[in-house]
């Protein structure tokens, strides 16, 4: 028990004096508060502490020797904490850890408690050697970042819930508006039947006729434009694959054949209408042309981009007959110019590709928005 | 073979029953019988000896057509949605064989009727679907259209 007994040895030198071991005097010197408690007892009790200690703490060296350590621990301790410990004092391993303790006054201190078993050279335990620092102003701080944070969380979840609930309030007067609108069309639609089944003289009739498939060429707007729910870009080829089918069925019986070399364009919502109008009437004049000529097999619509900033639209018969552009009414021609100056658009009303003869039109692309 | 579809028309605004009518008229049906509310669909839908229910979400009582739509359904007639609002069709189609977007034009109409002759009367349907007539999932499926 030699080595045991060292501790004892220890308490008794006077360190002042310098007399003794130099260890153990800076042992009792330091500022850092140390304890030795001896496994080898029952409970493991304090068999040493230095005056650091005692500071930290505010007990007299006679209330703490000879107690097990769990005296420092109260109401707030954190059990984790303590059961960590207890399986470090049982494994015989060390532990570093901050642990909530109390001073003998009752107010609590955040310890940095490090703990390490002491053995002899043959492996046994003799001691455990725990050094405690008070990190309660470390401590502190740390749980103001972590309640800073949850404050800054809660805030930030309130504040996306509440746009949430704008954007969910915009998206729904989005739909109400875009209901509307497509109701509007229809009972416009409506409305012009009404009066092309009242027209008596063909005249009347065909003025009623281009009418009703512009507004259909509208129609066809809006249910494209929301039903990939993109409101932002209008799908150009999509429209005029969409509108062809329809507008071939329409007045061919047998339909008219379609030859479609679309690639996908897409443009700005707010060029929409005026696009579709346009390529709307090019498709009805192709179709006109095939019907009117009554050898014309087929038409065939592209779409491609010929530039960076430009793409191109053109219509096509299949060169059996006259040129296309014999089909074209001069109020057409002009509607087409008309919606060409708006868009900025070129047309080309006498092309020839191959034994076809073609009408196109070059159209800038937009700049998709960024970001977006 | 017989071609023609006697329809029951549920729409709340007057002018888009006298197009429907018009529409179904020059596409060699029948107009049968209409209604603007869900009350009027109901009572009057299982005596107008209809084949085909074409009916508008939004009635002259509210949303209602959705639940109009279950009724004729469940009751046996088939009901294809006319809406310009989709979103407010559950994802079975609440029974129905499709739905029809508004805004329609006649030739769209005509085309959904050619195939709906076929898919009411002697389903499977022949004609191919037109761009303007989406099907209930599990008809699409069973179809092996779309």
């Amino acid at each position: 028990m030699e080595a045991r007994d060292a501790w004892k040895l220890t308490d008794r030198l006077q360190a002042p004096s310098g007399k003794g071991d130099p260890f153990a005097a800076a042992v009792r010197a330091t500022r850092m508060p140390m304890v030795v408690t001896d496994p080898g007892q029952p409970d493991n009790p304090i068999v040493f502490v230095n005056d650091a200690f005692l500071q930290l703490t505010g007990y007299e060296r006679h209330q703490v020797i000879g107690r097990n350590c769990r005296f420092l621990q109260g109401p707030d301790t954190d059990q984790a904490a303590v059961s960590a410990i207890r399986a470090a004092v049982e494994s015989k391993t060390d532990i570093a850890i901050d642990i909530l303790n109390y001073r003998r006054d009752g107010t609590p201190f955040w310890n940095a408690l490090y703990l390490s078993p002491v053995t002899d050279d043959d492996g046994e335990l003799l001691f455990f050697f725990a050094s405690q620092l008070d990190v309660t102003q470390r401590k502190r701080a740390e749980l103001d970042v972590i309640e800073e944070r949850d404050r800054v969380e809660a805030a930030v979840a309130e504040r996306t819930q509440e746009l949430e609930v704008a954007l969910q309030a915009r998206t729904d007067l989005l739909h109400e508006v875009d209901h509307r609108v497509k109701n509007n069309l229809q009972l416009i639609s409506a409305l012009v039947l009404i009066e092309r089944r009242k027209a008596t003289d063909a005249a009347t009739k065909a003025t009623l006729t281009t009418l009703r498939e512009r507004v259909e060429a509208l129609s066809a707007v809006h249910r494209l434009l929301y039903r990939n729910d993109n409101v932002v870009r209008f799908d150009v080829a999509g429209f005029i694959r969409e509108f062809a089918a329809e507008a071939a069925q329409a007045r061919g019986k047998p339909p008219v054949g379609l030859k479609l070399d679309l690639d996908s364009i897409s443009v700005a919502a707010a060029f929409a209408a005026p696009v579709a109008l346009m390529a709307s009437e090019l498709v009805r004049i192709a179709i006109t042309h095939a019907l009117a000529s009554g050898t014309e097999r087929y038409i065939s619509l592209s779409i491609k981009p010929t530039s960076d900033a430009l793409y191109r639209f053109c219509i096509a018969d299949d060169g059996t007959a006259e040129g296309i552009i014999t089909s074209i009414e001069p109020d057409q021609k002009s509607f087409i110019e008309l919606l060409a100056t708006q868009l900025h658009a070129k047309v080309h009303w006498n092309g020839y590709v191959g034994p076809s003869h073609s009408i196109c039109v070059d159209l800038p692309i937009d700049e998709p928005p960024r970001g977006g | 073979m017989d071609t023609q579809l006697r329809v029951f028309v549920v729409e709340d605004e007057v002018l888009l029953q006298m197009q429907l009518e018009v529409f179904l008229d020059e596409a060699g049906h029948l107009m049968v019988g209409s209604a603007t509310t869900m009350h009027e669909a109901i009572t009057r839908a299982p005596t107008a000896g209809a084949d085909l229910a074409l009916v508008d979400i939004h009635l002259a009582d509210g949303p209602t057509g959705v639940e109009v739509g279950r009724a004729l359904a469940d009751m046996g007639l088939p009901v294809v949605f006319m809406t310009a609002n989709a979103r407010r069709i559950p994802a079975d189609f609440s029974g129905a064989i499709g739905i029809i977007s508004k805004p329609y034009s006649q030739t769209g109409v005509a085309e959904a009727l050619k195939f709906l002759v076929s898919a009411v009367k002697h389903p499977p349907p022949e004609a191919p679907l037109p761009p303007c007539l989406t099907l209930a999932p599990a008809l699409a499926e069973r179809w092996r259209v779309n």
